[in-house]
Parts: structure tokens; C-alpha cells; sequence
């Protein structure tokens, strides 16, 4: 990453470099900026912005004042694959994301058991209802081919979106 | 006894929906067509997943399934081998496709190589099961060369269900096929025979079968199971030749060393449904003879037996105890499907118990049902309702009203939808038991139920609740409900222009209004009245004549006397002769009511009495 990063930054010549000397190498780490005292937090507007419990509370707040929204055990001591449930996690949100187009309320919660992934969702009452049965119907498949393992989607429907407080 | 019934019979939350709808208000299903709907959406969904995963299989390539699972991965349904061979004939086979496995053949024996036997018999295996079509497609965008030939059969299949079979054609493949082969076996008769019987090609069947006996070949159990079905087809014989035919048959079968399955048994006794009376005995003899050879009958043997000695025409005069006995024999065990026709036994059991009036035969029924994993063999979404309703239907009529109310409340909605006939008639045991104060809850469950505007409903219910005079709260809650109703009838009427609101409603939803207090809706239903063209009956007037009374408003009762005038009706003058005496009136509203009854008078032509024209002349 780093490398492919720096070696589009400086050309030509530093292509040629690499080659000779690997050990040597020091590179320049030019990814985006990703402050951490700016994640997963919604900047304060002029009080007209509704924010969801979940929006709301900050990731310091984890286990204090809200859960997780993927659960798993690969960050338990002795546990592996803790990457790749993360990496299925982006894929799972992305694809939700895209299969409900403007019908997610909240973030989704995903659940890990056994083998089975158990997606959660909140969704709005923006489709009639057998509109939904087919789109639950096509993820289960799709998800289950794709990961070959058992995915199960619960969907609870919300009238419109839960608001918290407006901030 | 009932008490045993119950306990036994619902070991699921009568709360909750099956587990296949989302557990959620606005995604359970509300009424039958619903659920159906819902389910098949889903289905949709599924296949449409299907559709990519085949199509794309790339990349669902990576297994990471330890153990491995096949029905994760993506299938392929183009054949892989090219080369024009054996091996490639039985894959096609294998991937059902019909016509290019005929096609393939052909190119075989033109190139002069020799196709074994067993290749040929499963080639003709695949002939006779789909009768030269291609199988019906699960998915019909799969390829486009079927598309084609979709749209061929469309035109034939269109009013039929999608594995009707099609009338076997003469010479079509099979047979052609069946005649080039140099040596035939007994599988390949037998194949051919059960494909002719399938298709509907009675009496080709019947010929290869002789061709088999003069070839001195052996018929198996499944060719003799056809062969019997074959001869109650055949046209134009009387009863007693087809049994003699079918006995021969049997005879056959014996000199042959082949065994009866349960199978035989069940097409002869389906057979013998088509004689209705004279069917009975020889039924009784197989079902005897069954159980001497030790074969256990299942639940498709006694749904014949049932349709035999029950269909309609029969079971008027004098009903037959059979099924007293049947239901003997099958107490408490259970059965797992071996027929085809096995789900069909208890709508048919449940048929019979309603026609025969019997409670406690239905409670046996349904302890059947509920014994073991006999639930299973209750058949489609129709099929159970039927039973249900029939059942319910049956308990409504039959049993104590608080019995009945536990019913509903544990089989509704979570075991099935009701029609507004059933919602009628437990209405109507409501009625019979005297607890009309459930009514209001009854409408405002039918609302769930999908019936909000069965005509024939609102009118039983309003019928119920105006009838008779109640308790001053119950008609609090009377005239709310009725209230309710004429809002669905409003919104109705939004939606379709011209809409015929009947007599009956408007009269009963007026009288509900008065006596539940709403007097100023009430005189807004007399004015729908002359909108709609109806007439209100005299007893309604009479009712407003009391209320006006009650309030002690002559003005009121004046406004009644017009419009009784406007409506033409008889009992006008008895009207105005009751505000006489009821009421202190003044000259001018005395004199209006003279106007008024002269002119009702002389519109209705008639020569009344002198009272009213020397009223007249007193003015």
C-alpha cells in the first residue's frame, strides 16, 4: 500500500531504485487523512440536523452507551480471522446499502453464530411489503452463495427515520 | 373431553406468524391472498439470485465451506462435452434436455456407432417422463434457445398448469426411437408403456403391453400400477368389464412373480371412484385383500374409500357409517407421506363431518391431524384452509359459545384467514347465544382480515346490533361501530362513483345513531336517505318521532312529519296525529302540518278521513 502510494508520488526513478536495493527502502506514507478524533462523530450543526441514538453517541461511548454494530469473536484473545470478518462486514454494509436503496433507517447490525450471519436491519416503509419479501429473498440467496455459509436477514420497519435529538 | 382436545392440539404460539414471514406489523401477511403473494415474492427473489450466481459463476467460485457444500455453488446447465459420443448423449441426459439429447442420438447412429442399452433406455426413460417437451423451466431466462420453444408450448399450456401432461403424439420421438432400437428389454416396454399411460395414449399402452407378453418379457410393479389406470380409461365398456379386465390384470401379475405395492392397491381403488355405488363392494374386497397381504394401507386408501361411499349425490338419504370406522382404525397413529395423494385425506374427512353434522367426529379428526408429524400431510395453503373453515364453521354451529370463542382466538388469524361466511356464521352463533356485546370486537378484527368491504358482512353485523334495544353503553359501542362502518361505506363511495349504498345499511345505521345518542348524525343519515334514492321504513320514523319527543322539540318533529310527506309514506298522517297529541304546537307549525298532510292526502289520492278536512277547513 505504502509502496504503490509513494511510487506513484515520485516517478520514474524511484521505480528504477527499487529494484537494486529493496532493504534500503524508505518510503512516504500518503494515504487520506483519517483523523481519529473525527471518526464515526456528526459535527454539530445550527440545531435543525436529526441525528439517530446511533449517530448521536461517539465511539468512546461504546459499551458505555451503545453496543456494537458488528458482533463477532475474532477479537477475542486466541481468535483468528479477525480481518476477514471485518472485510465481509464492509461488503455486507456496502451491498445492503445498494440492495435498499433509500430504505435503510439506521446503520445495519450484523451477528455472528456458529456459522450464520444474521443481518439485522431497519428499514423504512418506503416498498409495499412483497417488494421486500423479494429483495429478502435475493440477498439470503446471493449472501449464502457468495460466503457459503447460512445468512439470515431480519427486517423491522420503522415509519420514518428515529430521531434522537436534533443537533 | 374438550378440554383434552385442546390441550393436545396447538404446540405453536398462536401469537405468531410462520416462520417464514418477517416478524414485523407492516410485513405479516393480512389475509390469504397475501400470504400467498408474500411467499411467492420471496421465491422470486430467490430465483432472480439464482440467475446471477448462474451466470456470473466466477465469482462464487471460492469455497470456504469445510465441510464442502454443493448446494452453495454455482450450477452449470450447458452441457461441457462437444464431441459427438456416448458419453456426451448421457450428459445431456443428465441435464434434461430433451432435444438435443434426441438430436444427438440421431447424429450417433448416422456416424453408424452403436448405442449401448443402457444409454438407450435412459434416453427413453427421459422421453417418456417429459412425453417428447422439454422440461418446464424453474428458470425460463436460463437459455435462448428455450425461450423459442417456451413460446411454442405457451400457446398449447396456457390454460393448463405448468406440469400438465401433453397428449402423447404417435410417432413422435420415443416411439421412434423405441422402433430403431435392435434389441429391446423389459425396462424399455415397461418405460414406453408408463410414458404412454402418463401422456393419455390408453390403448398404444395397452398393445405394447401384449407385445410384451408375446416377447415373453416380465412387466415390473410400477408398468402393472399404469396398465390398471390404462384399463378404466378405456372408452365404452361397462363396469363389470373393466373390473373382470382389471382382475385379469391382477391375475397377470401373480403368474408373473411381480408384487403388489401399495401403489396398485391405491390406482385400483382410485379407479373404482368413477362407479360411485357399484364401486363399494369390489372397494371393500381390495382394501381386505390389502390387508391379508400385509401391505399398510396409508391415507390416500381411506381418501378413496371416503370419496366412494360420501360423494355428494349419495350421502343424502342415508349416509354410510364408514367413516366412524375408518377413523376407529386410524386413532392415534401417525403417517408420513407414501402417495401422491396423501394430502387430500383429511379436507375430505373434515368434508364428511360437516355434511354429516358431527362435532365429535371433527374433534377426532383433528386429533389425528395433531398426532405426530401429521400436520405435514395437511397439503397447500388451500387445502388447509378449507379444513380450517369447514372446521370452524362446523364449531360455530355446533358447540357452546365460549368453547367457540377460545377456538377462534386460537385459530385465527394464526392458523388461517377466514371468509366472511365463517365471520357470518359465528356471527350468527354469537347471535343464538345472546353475547352480541362482541360484536363491535368481531367487525373490528374482519377489518383485519382483508373484509372491510364485504357487503354481506356489514349487513349481518348491522342487522345484529340494530335489531333490539340494549343497555345504554352498548349502544355506545354500537353506535361507534356503526359509525365505522358507514366510514367505510363513505370510503367506498370515494372511490367508485355511483355506488349503491343498500336500504337496509342506511336504516340500521340510523337507528344505531339515535339509540346510541348521535342525534345530529342521525338526521344527517336521513338526508343520505333521499341522496340514495331510499326510502327509510316507518318504524325509523317512528323512532325519530320518540327522540324528537324525548327532547321535547316540536320543531324537530315537524322536520320528521315533511320529510315522511317528501317520502310519500303512509304513515305520515299517524305521525301527525301523534304531534297533536304529543306535543304543544303553535298556528303557524299546526298549520304547517295541515299543508303538509293535506298534500300527502291528495298526492296519495286517496279519500281519507273527515279529521283531516275539517282540520283543514279550520284554517
Amino acid at each position: 500500500m505504502a509502496a504503490s502510494a509513494s511510487v506513484r508520488g515520485l516517478g520514474w526513478r524511484v521505480l528504477a531504485c527499487s529494484w537494486e536495493l529493496p532493504c534500503t527502502w524508505r518510503a512516504l506514507h500518503t494515504s487520506a487523512v483519517c483523523a481519529k478524533n473525527r471518526a464515526a462523530r456528526v459535527r454539530v450543526a445550527k440545531g435543525d440536523k436529526p441525528v439517530s441514538y446511533e449517530e448521536a453517541h461517539a465511539p468512546h461511548h461504546i459499551a458505555h452507551r451503545k453496543g456494537w454494530l458488528s458482533l463477532h469473536t475474532g477479537n477475542l484473545d486466541g481468535e483468528d480471522h479477525a480481518a476477514e470478518r471485518t472485510v465481509e462486514d464492509v461488503f455486507l454494509r456496502k451491498f445492503m446499502l445498494g440492495t435498499f436503496p433509500g430504505c435503510l433507517a439506521d446503520q445495519i447490525v450484523l451477528k455472528r453464530r456458529a456459522n450464520q450471519v444474521d443481518i439485522c436491519a431497519l428499514v423504512l416503509r418506503q416498498l409495499p411489503a412483497h417488494k421486500f419479501y423479494f429483495l429478502v429473498g435475493y440477498s439470503e440467496t446471493l449472501l449464502s452463495h457468495f460466503y457459503k455459509c447460512p445468512v439470515r436477514l431480519h427486517l423491522q420497519t420503522v415509519p420514518s427515520k428515529v430521531v434522537y435529538k436534533y443537533i | 373431553m374438550n378440554e383434552n382436545v385442546k390441550s393436545c392440539a396447538f404446540p405453536q404460539d398462536p401469537t405468531a406468524v410462520p416462520y417464514v414471514y418477517q416478524d414485523d406489523p407492516y410485513l405479516i401477511p393480512t389475509s390469504t391472498v397475501e400470504s400467498r403473494s408474500f411467499l411467492l415474492a420471496k421465491k422470486s427473489g430467490e430465483n432472480a439470485a439464482k440467475f446471477i450466481i448462474n451466470s456470473h459463476p466466477k465469482y462464487f467460485q471460492k469455497d470456504v465451506a469445510e465441510p464442502h457444500i454443493p448446494c452453495l455453488m454455482p450450477e452449470s446447465f450447458e452441457p461441457q462435452i462437444e464431441d459427438v459420443s456416448e458419453a456426451a448423449l448421457r450428459e445431456r441426459i443428465r441435464l434434461r434436455k430433451v432435444k438435443a439429447s434426441v438430436g444427438l442420438f440421431d447424429q450417433l447412429l448416422q456416424a453408424g456407432t452403436t448405442v449401448s442399452l443402457e444409454t438407450t433406455n435412459s434416453l427413453l426413460d427421459l422421453l417418456c417422463y417429459y412425453g417428447d417437451q422439454e422440461p418446464p423451466a424453474d428458470y425460463p431466462f436460463q437459455q435462448t434457445e428455450h425461450m423459442e420453444n417456451l413460446e411454442e408450448a405457451t400457446e398449447e399450456s396456457n390454460q393448463t398448469s405448468k406440469m400438465k401432461t401433453i397428449p402423447w403424439k404417435t410417432q413422435n420421438n420415443a416411439e421412434r426411437v423405441f422402433a430403431l432400437m435392435p434389441e429391446k428389454n423389459a425396462h424399455s416396454y415397461c418405460t414406453m408403456i408408463r410414458g404412454m399411460v402418463k401422456h393419455r395414449a390408453y390403448a398404444q399402452a395397452l398393445n405394447l403391453y401384449t407385445e410384451l407378453l408375446n416377447n415373453r418379457l416380465r412387466a415390473d410393479v410400477y408398468t402393472f400400477n399404469a396398465l390398471i389406470e390404462a384399463k378404466m380409461f378405456m372408452p365404452d365398456e361397462k363396469f363389470e368389464d373393466k373390473w373382470n379386465n382389471i382382475l385379469d390384470l391382477l391375475k397377470h401379475m401373480v403368474a408373473q412373480k411381480v408384487k403388489p405395492n401399495l401403489q396398485t392397491f391405491n390406482a385400483m381403488l382410485k379407479s373404482l371412484r368413477k362407479f360411485y355405488l357399484l364401486g363399494r363392494l369390489p372397494a371393500l374386497q381390495t382394501l381386505r385383500e390389502m390387508k391379508h397381504i400385509g401391505i399398510e394401507p396409508s391415507l390416500a386408501t381411506y381418501h378413496h374409500i371416503i370419496h366412494l361411499f360420501y360423494h355428494r349425490a349419495n350421502a343424502i338419504k342415508t349416509p354410510s357409517l364408514i367413516i366412524y370406522d375408518i377413523m376407529q382404525e386410524l386413532e392415534g397413529r401417525t403417517f408420513s407421506p407414501q402417495d401422491l395423494d396423501d394430502d387430500k385425506f383429511f379436507q375430505s374427512a373434515m368434508n364428511v363431518c360437516s355434511s354429516l353434522r358431527d362435532l365429535e367426529l371433527a374433534y377426532q379428526v383433528h386429533r389425528l391431524l395433531n398426532t405426530g408429524d401429521n400436520r405435514k400431510l395437511i397439503g397447500s395453503d388451500l387445502q388447509l384452509n378449507f379444513y380450517y373453515s369447514k372446521f370452524f364453521s362446523l364449531i360455530c354451529s355446533m358447540e357452546q359459545i365460549d368453547v367457540t370463542l377460545k377456538w377462534y382466538k386460537d385459530l385465527i388469524p394464526s392458523v388461517f384467514f377466514p371468509h366472511s361466511q365463517t365471520l357470518i356464521g359465528l356471527l350468527q352463533a354469537l347471535d343464538v347465544a345472546n353475547r352480541l356485546e362482541m360484536v363491535p370486537q368481531i367487525w373490528k378484527d374482519s377489518k383485519e382480515y382483508g373484509h372491510t368491504f364485504r357487503d354481506a358482512l356489514r349487513q349481518e353485523i348491522l342487522m345484529l346490533m340494530a335489531r333490539d334495544k340494549h343497555p345504554p353503553e352498548l349502544q355506545v359501542a354500537f353506535a361507534d361501530c356503526a359509525a365505522d362502518i358507514k366510514s367505510t361505506y363513505e370510503s367506498q363511495d370515494a372511490r367508485q362513483t355511483a355506488l349503491d349504498w343498500p336500504a337496509n345499511s342506511l336504516q340500521y345505521i340510523a337507528v344505531l345513531f339515535l339509540r346510541g345518542g348521535r342525534t345530529q348524525e342521525a338526521w344527517k343519515m336521513l338526508a343520505l336517505f333521499k341522496k340514495h334514492n331510499k326510502i327509510p321504513r316507518s318504524e325509523l320514523l317512528e323512532e325519530f318521532m320518540d327522540t324528537a319527543k324525548a327532547s321535547e322539540s316540536p320543531a324537530l318533529a315537524i322536520e320528521v312529519v315533511k320529510l315522511a310527506s317528501a317520502f310519500s309514506l303512509p304513515v305520515c298522517e299517524r305521525l301527525a296525529q301523534r304531534i297533536m297529541t304529543d306535543f304543544t304546537v303553535d298556528e303557524k307549525q299546526k298549520e304547517a302540518l295541515g299543508n303538509l298532510t293535506a298534500s300527502n292526502n291528495s298526492s296519495d289520492g286517496d279519500s281519507d278521513s273527515d279529521s283531516d278536512i275539517s282540520e283543514d277547513k279550520r284554517k
